[in-house]
């Protein structure tokens, strides 16, 4: 008897909790479109505070701000132990929650739609939300203030006047009301060849500028019984991708790739990508073999570490990616990318080298003003030095790690940037902008490198996906000058 | 691969065993002339379960180099715990384990009550919309889990159930519903009406007749899908992903998926073996004292 | 006897149907809403009727994805259920009986506890785990076992196999659960049936498809759905063991990957849900047919 009044007493307990649940949820139904869709229309709640010369963009100093820092190939730390103290020194009273992910997308989209978000959001890695969408619907703050802002260290300029030229171009949009800046692209990147420097000195292989030294070279490594080149097919067929744009581009220029990035009828048919092709469809097809296809970024990697293989297309972050498996009889260098004819339009020593690794401001967040403070912090010279010494990588920056040797990589490719001088060149956006179409050039560019080398097959792929995506109205366009 | 080209000649092996028990019973055991290759299929089965996981447990203790020059199976230069130090530590394995546990502790014995309560009624009773609640829950079955995802996040966000076990679990119970009632509902059905009504005779009332009739009566069923329910629930990674954001608060799906993608990054293979070997080693522990009590539950149905 | 029927029919199914109405149904809802608008994924939509679906019809890679399901649902439930049948015989039955009692073959406790081991490792775990074993050159486990003569087995790394690949890794994960949950329904069997068949003078394969199989087709028929279901997903492992996620060339695109593409990289949400809604009535469907398909031989125990 005492079991049934037990549970009839739990049953009670259990009603009064589903009531409860009920009464919750009924409004909670209704909104439920909203949280999906109309999170964008809504107005939140902003901190602000006065500006100043001390405080231009006019945070409230007591308002906390919460950021959130993508963990992958550049790690934590520069924002743990060096942007966060920084940004704490100077507004102690302003908490700074802080949360690290390898999951962008999965833990942040939903904040965004939610109208919850991070003030400040590093968007990277495989799980990287598609950046022109968050503009599109308004959930990315507008930096014209921050970059107009003086510098937090640099006495005498904006923000925008300690950059190098063209990394604040990199994260502009076409908006309503006209082009607009969202995104701080804060690391600078130069791709080109990584190669094992004391290998190549040992064998006394020198660094081929032609084509045909290049091919010559390959022969030689192959008779020394390791892979002369080799990219990661199974989840960074992207380098590749990137390899044969950056051919194409010296062959005919950057024009070659603005075309591609503008779905321009006919573009990916362009001579210089048939020859880039075609070119490294015969790298594949000679010195590759199929087993490539099913490796992973890390697995090639830790290959070349180990002196299997030769000649990895890459770019600067690889070092610091590799810290923990470089051993002694290993010192990373990088070489540009060989001319591919005797015409090329740009020079052997021309390199593709772009800004990367978005960080923005939410308009979902609760302190917008903090979370372009806490960019202000990043973009100054002394949390930019530190974060080179940190990752190894540059920063957009300008000259704040001059005069420093910090690794024998990051030499390499300082070096690599000075030689190429002016003829430096952004590369392409298609990929970020069309995620499909980047998909299908991962699986164009293995069946190239690995199916036989068939360049106008490549060509006619992409070109068939390029104007798929032109006609797709579901698509936002972007373009490109 | 050999495994499966086994398998359909011992099926009739089995077949032909199946019919043996009554000829044998005086004797005792009895040497059987095809046991041998029965014994051949489910050795070499096992090989294949447990191997792929002693290759996880040897890599852990090796090197970068080891790890991809050597013979798979071959032992480890040194047995040095860093690895599995690093792993601990920037991992919390431990941490999310317990996280885990209790989890699914709650969530499963809330899922069982509310799954049976439901599955009764429903198997038992007549009244209107039965049918339909029925369906409701069984066409749960053919939803793909993670485009809820989206709307869910704004569900438990407005409920303010974000970032919270008490969340999590009422997200599991109601997920792990359908199958639930599914399964009991055509467990309840079968079982003998019998009891039950004389039990009413005896004046029992609802809730009696289902807690201290037909309960103990479906035990076996209810084992099973308990099972059915621990499994899945350890398992779930695409709920929690979306409900627990802060790190401290991670479940063990979500603390394997973190370090498989660092180790991604950084390529510190042992590290990422050593995490998996930790989160392999409890479930070995606490399968082996439970082993028992699941086999009894499961075969409860068949003492009479 | 019947009073007091309706407040406890509500008491017992509010809680329940009140917590799947809001997490489960309300969150699906929403994906049928979503599948007939523009939805990128970010901010706001708008309505544009059935063009998803129209857009889906037309799709190549959406049709590779569902023969690749198919191939799935054909094959994965059926060598599951086989194997899991077979060793649950082996392990019941299949070593001779001692005093009236059939028994299992020596050492089928170990075998049951290994079985059913891998059930417990979460399938992300294991994914990774394979991704490792099928290592397309010496580095990986299997090659590495294999002689130094031979080319190593590119797995997922062909196109021709890799659906294959990740069929097998779902049948090394799930047999052991069936193995338990077969064997437990062979326990309940008595004994007196199989004599009695046997006094009848049925043989010993007659025995098994006439009896036993019979006897556990509840478990089988629910054995099917759930493994059928599960076919319908597959998202663990081509995510993350895969090359390119889905291929190579698309060899092991399913429905469920084309849906997260679509969703959650492509920014087409609305579309995603448009092919969610379509995965939703096939599994429902399937469901459907096979409770309907095998309803009349059900034998209650």
């Amino acid at each position: 008897m005492s079991d049934i009044t037990n549970s009839e007493l739990d049953r009670r307990t259990l009603l009064r909790r589903a009531a409860a649940v009920g009464v919750a949820a009924t409004p909670a139904v209704g909104m439920l479109s909203a949280c999906v869709g109309g999170g964008g229309d809504e107005k939140n709640e902003q901190a602000t505070g006065t500006k100043s010369a001390d405080n231009p963009l006019g945070i409230d100093p007591k308002a906390g701000i919460e950021i959130v820092i993508f963990d992958g190939g550049l790690g934590t730390k520069y924002a743990t132990d060096v942007d966060t103290p920084m940004y704490t020194k100077k507004w102690p009273e302003s908490k700074v929650t802080y949360n690290a992910t390898e999951q962008i997308a999965t833990t942040i989209k939903p904040r965004l739609n939610a109208g919850n978000a991070p003030d400040m959001i590093n968007n990277s890695g495989a799980d990287m939300m598609d950046f022109g969408a968050i503009v599109k619907a308004g959930q990315a703050a507008d930096l014209t203030d921050l970059f107009a802002a003086p510098s937090f260290d640099i006495e005498g300029k904006t923000v925008a006047e300690t950059l190098v030229p063209g990394a604040i171009e990199q994260g502009t949009y076409d908006v309503e009301g006209g082009r607009k800046p969202f995104a701080v692209n804060y690391s600078f990147t130069v791709f080109g060849l990584y190669y094992n420097k004391k290998l190549f000195d040992k064998n006394g292989w020198t660094v081929p500028t032609t084509w045909a030294d290049f091919t010559a070279l390959c022969d030689k490594i192959k008779a020394a019984g390791i892979t002369p080149f080799a990219y990661a097919g199974s989840n960074a067929a992207y380098y590749m991708v990137r390899a044969i744009m950056t051919s194409a581009a010296k062959i005919g220029t950057e024009q070659v790739l603005k075309d591609l990035d503008n779905l321009k009828p006919g573009a990916w048919q362009a001579p210089a990508i048939k020859q880039a092709a075609e070119a490294w469809g015969q790298i594949g097809a000679k010195y590759m073999n199929k087993s490539f296809l099913g490796l992973r970024h890390t697995e090639v990697q830790l290959q070349q570490n180990q002196d299997k293989v030769a000649i990895y297309p890459c770019g600067s972050w690889l070092e610091n990616e590799q810290a923990a498996s470089i051993t002694p009889n290993f010192e990373y260098a990088v070489m540009p990318y060989p001319s591919v004819t005797t015409s090329d339009q740009l020079p052997a020593t021309a390199i593709n080298a772009a800004a990367g690794e978005i960080y923005f401001a939410s308009t979902k967040g609760k302190n917008v003003q903090g979370g372009k403070e806490y960019l202000r912090v990043m973009l100054s010279k002394a949390a930019a030095l530190e974060f080179t010494k940190l990752t190894k990588s540059l920063t957009v920056v300008a000259g704040a790690a001059d005069g420093q040797t910090i690794s024998p990589g990051l030499t390499s490719g300082n070096d690599m940037l000075t030689k190429a001088g002016k003829d430096v060149f952004m590369g392409y956006l298609w990929d970020t902008w069309y995620k499909k179409m980047n998909d299908a050039s991962l699986e164009a560019v293995n069946a190239l490198m690995f199916n036989g080398g068939d360049a106008q097959k490549f060509c006619d792929t992409m070109e068939k996906v390029a104007q798929e995506v032109a006609k797709d109205s579901s698509i936002a366009k972007n373009t490109r000058a | 691969m050999m495994k499966l080209k086994s398998i359909p000649g011992a099926e009739t092996v089995a077949a032909g065993v199946a019919a043996k028990p009554q000829r044998s019973t005086r004797d005792g055991r009895k040497v059987n002339p095809l046991g041998g290759v029965a014994h051949l299929a489910l050795f070499l089965w096992a090989l294949a379960t447990v191997g792929p996981l002693i290759w996880v447990v040897l890599a852990s203790f090796k090197t970068n180099e080891e790890i991809f020059l050597g013979e798979p199976f071959s032992l480890p230069d040194s047995y040095s715990l860093t690895s599995y130090a690093d792993a601990w530590r920037e991992a919390h394995i431990g941490e999310y384990f317990l996280n885990s546990v209790f989890v699914v502790l709650v969530s499963t014995a809330g899922t069982m009550l509310l799954g049976s309560m439901a599955a009764y009624v429903l198997a038992r009773y007549k009244f209107v919309g039965n049918r339909f609640i029925y369906y409701l829950f069984v066409s749960g079955l053919a939803f793909p889990t993670f485009m809820a995802l989206a709307p869910l996040f704004g569900i438990a966000q407005s409920l303010n159930l974000l970032d919270s076990y008490f969340g999590l679990i009422l997200i599991y119970i109601a997920y792990s519903l359908s199958f639930t009632v599914f399964f009991l509902v055509a467990f309840f059905r079968t079982l003998p009406h019998e009891i039950e009504e004389a039990a009413t005779v005896d004046g029992a009332g609802h809730l009696r007749r289902f807690f201290q009739v037909m309960m103990p009566m479906a035990k076996s069923g209810l084992v099973s899908i308990t099972i059915f329910n621990i499994v899945g629930q350890w398992n779930q990674y695409l709920l929690p992903v979306v409900i627990m954001q802060s790190e401290s608060k991670y479940v063990l799906t979500q603390g394997i998926a973190n370090i498989s993608v660092s180790a991604g990054y950084q390529a510190q293979w042992g590290q990422l073996f050593a995490a998996l070997t930790l989160s392999i080693l409890p479930m070995i522990v606490v399968y082996a004292i439970f082993q028992r009590q699941i086999q009894a539950g499961l075969t409860a149905g068949a003492v009479k | 006897m019947r009073h007091g029927k309706y407040p406890f029919i509500i008491g017992f199914l509010a809680v329940p149907v009140a917590l799947y109405a809001i997490f489960v149904v309300g969150a699906y809802l929403q994906m049928f809403r979503l599948s007939l608008t523009d939805w990128t994924g970010y901010g706001t939509f708008k309505d544009i009727g059935f063009d998803n679906f129209v857009k889906l019809w037309n799709d190549p890679v959406v049709w590779t994805a569902l023969r690749h399901n198919a191939y799935l649902l054909l094959v994965m439930p059926l060598a599951i259920i086989a194997i899991a049948l077979l060793f649950a015989f082996l392990l019941n039955v299949g070593g001779g009986s001692k005093g009236g009692m059939t028994r299992g073959v020596w050492g089928s406790k170990v075998y049951r506890v290994v079985f059913f081991f891998p059930q417990l490792l979460a399938l992300a775990l294991v994914a990774v785990i394979f991704q490792r074993v099928y290592g397309p050159d010496k580095s990986g486990m299997i090659n590495g076992l294999l002689p130094d003569s031979w080319e190593p087995w590119l797995f997922l790394a062909d196109e021709n196999w890799a659906l294959t690949c990740i069929l097998i890794v779902l049948v090394w994960q799930a047999v052991g659960f069936y193995v338990v949950l077969f064997s437990a329904g062979m326990g309940s069997i008595s004994q007196e049936i199989y004599e009695a068949a046997a006094l009848d003078g049925a043989n010993r394969i007659t025995l098994f498809f006439r009896i036993t199989m019979p006897l556990l087709w509840g478990n089988i028929q629910v054995a099917w759905i759930y493994l059928g279901i599960a076919a319908f997903d597959a998202f663990a492992l081509v995510n993350i063991m895969t090359v390119n996620q889905g291929g190579p060339n698309n060899s092991t695109q399913v429905l469920s990957m084309q849906i997260y593409l679509n969703a959650f990289k492509y920014s087409q949400a609305g579309y995603a849900s448009a092919i969610g809604v379509v995965l939703f009535f096939l599994a429902l469907s399937f469901a459907w047919l096979t409770l309907r398909v095998t309803r009349r031989d059900s034998v209650e125990a």
